[in-house]
């Protein structure tokens, strides 16, 4: 059975009173849901925070899992709702701190030197952009959905979705150079 | 192929999933106009540097709480279900029914006249009745959120709001239940003793103290729960007291109490 069928089972069996199958649930899906919210608010503590939150939504809300309706979406639909929910009662705060640096493989010093300084304006860069932006890039680029399960997540169309796409990315880039520029004048 | 089009087909070119003929008009249109291709490059190299800050798995891990305090949340809720499982003798008359009432013509009765009835209580009730219900389970996510934190004094809020839910609520009493005997702050699992006292009437409180009260390694707890078992009238605390009262392992100051508490009950 593929991965992404067994999810919707195990769903149903959960919605049904088996709530012990959603630690296979948790299992599965807590660390990209993680590092969703980690790439969404740059917290650690708020992302796992927010993790417990959607499963214990996913629990409360468990009778509201439509059979067949693909249980990633679905989680991603309660992941939204906890990571607004959360942002309006942390509003006025700024929740971002750095991330782990990523190994690089690269051998040549100067390289490598030349990526973290990339990395850190964009970092900044992406915490600079609007939530709704930063989020279709998160679930576009880091969480590996296609267009058309990230338009069931957002509940629009896939056509909206590209258009999300390309208006994140245009506006990420533009911070971006903005403050490369900035770092070189 | 159109500056228009072309911004329609980027988020498909980042992708990688653009088709081979919207490739090649792509590449046509990106040879004549020097404004497409300088955006298309700059969108490009953002995207692909997007993946530098995407980390080897491992360093981007979850701590080892966020599992245990899934597993006791899950542990929680599951305690909470039991807990509002209906009786056995209610049961016993689905069981009966089941046959017939499982027939689609049943059903679909069943369904009209609870929509009739649902109909008629909503005008009744004017719409009041959902909001209610809104509100309650509204408490009952914020204290069960609260209750499931990591920091004790999230946890006292948790139990703070829990005076706000209604008191024939299953999952905060079990959450309530919970703290009280498994909380790792003394503090917290006092602020729950004292919570639960509106719990009083409900005969699982009660048989659960009476258990707490032997695996407290606290005498605070201890005393708390005395005090309640003798505000409650339980009885059936006596044999749990007079156990207390003779191990050479209570706490003075608990024998004390727990002297006192048998005087009061007997």
């Amino acid at each position: 059975m593929p991965e992404t069928r067994a999810d919707n089972v195990l769903m149903q069996k959960v919605r049904d009173g088996d709530l012990a199958k959603m630690a296979v649930l948790f299992e599965r899906h807590h660390r990209p849901l993680y590092r969703y919210f980690l790439r969404l608010t740059g917290n650690r503590e708020f992302s796992e925070d927010l993790v417990q939150d959607v499963y214990f939504r996913m629990m409360k809300y468990r009778h509201t899992y439509r059979d067949g309706h693909p249980f990633t979406s679905w989680m991603y639909q309660v992941a939204r709702n906890a990571h607004v929910d959360s942002a309006q009662k942390r509003k006025g705060e700024t929740p971002f701190e750095e991330q782990p640096e990523p190994a690089s493989a690269a051998p040549d010093p100067s390289e490598i030197l030349l990526r973290r300084q990339d990395v850190g304006l964009l970092r900044r860069a992406l915490a600079a952009l609007p939530v709704e932006k930063r989020e279709v890039l998160v679930l576009a680029r880091f969480q590996n959905l296609k267009y058309d399960q990230i338009a069931d997540i957002l509940a629009c169309d896939v056509g909206s979705v590209k258009v999300r796409v390309y208006r994140a990315i245009k506006a990420l880039s533009r911070i971006f150079f903005e403050l490369a520029g900035e770092k070189a004048s | 192929m159109t500056c228009e089009q072309v911004k329609e087909h980027i988020a498909d070119y980042l992708a990688g999933i653009l088709g081979r003929p919207e490739v090649e008009e792509l590449d046509d249109h990106l040879a004549r106009c020097a404004a497409c291709k300088q955006e298309i490059a700059a969108l490009s190299e953002t995207w692909e540097m997007l993946g530098l800050l995407e980390p080897e798995p491992l360093a981007i891990q979850p701590s080892a709480q966020l599992r245990s305090r899934f597993y006791e949340s899950l542990e929680a809720y599951r305690q909470g279900m039991e807990a509002a499982a209906p009786a056995p003798a209610r049961r016993r008359f689905f069981d009966w029914s089941a046959g017939w009432a499982s027939s689609p013509a049943f059903r679909l009765a069943w369904s009209a006249a609870l929509l009739i009835v649902g109909v008629g209580v909503g005008r009744w009730l004017g719409g009041s009745a959902g909001l209610q219900d809104e509100v309650h389970q509204m408490r009952q996510l914020v204290t069960l959120s609260l209750l499931q934190q990591q920091s004790a004094s999230e946890r006292l809020r948790g139990v703070d709001y829990s005076n706000r839910v209604d008191q024939s609520d299953t999952q905060v009493l079990a959450a309530l239940l919970h703290a009280v005997n498994h909380d790792s702050n003394v503090n917290v699992r006092l602020a729950a003793v004292d919570a639960l006292r509106k719990f009083s009437g409900n005969p699982a409180v009660l048989g659960s103290l009476d258990q707490s009260l032997r695996k407290q390694d606290s005498p605070m707890v201890q005393l708390a729960l005395i005090d309640f078992m003798v505000d409650t009238r339980d009885k059936s605390a006596v044999p749990s007291l007079a156990a207390l009262e003779r191990s050479p392992a209570t706490d003075k100051n608990v024998k004390e109490k727990a002297t006192w508490g048998l005087s009061q009950l007997q």
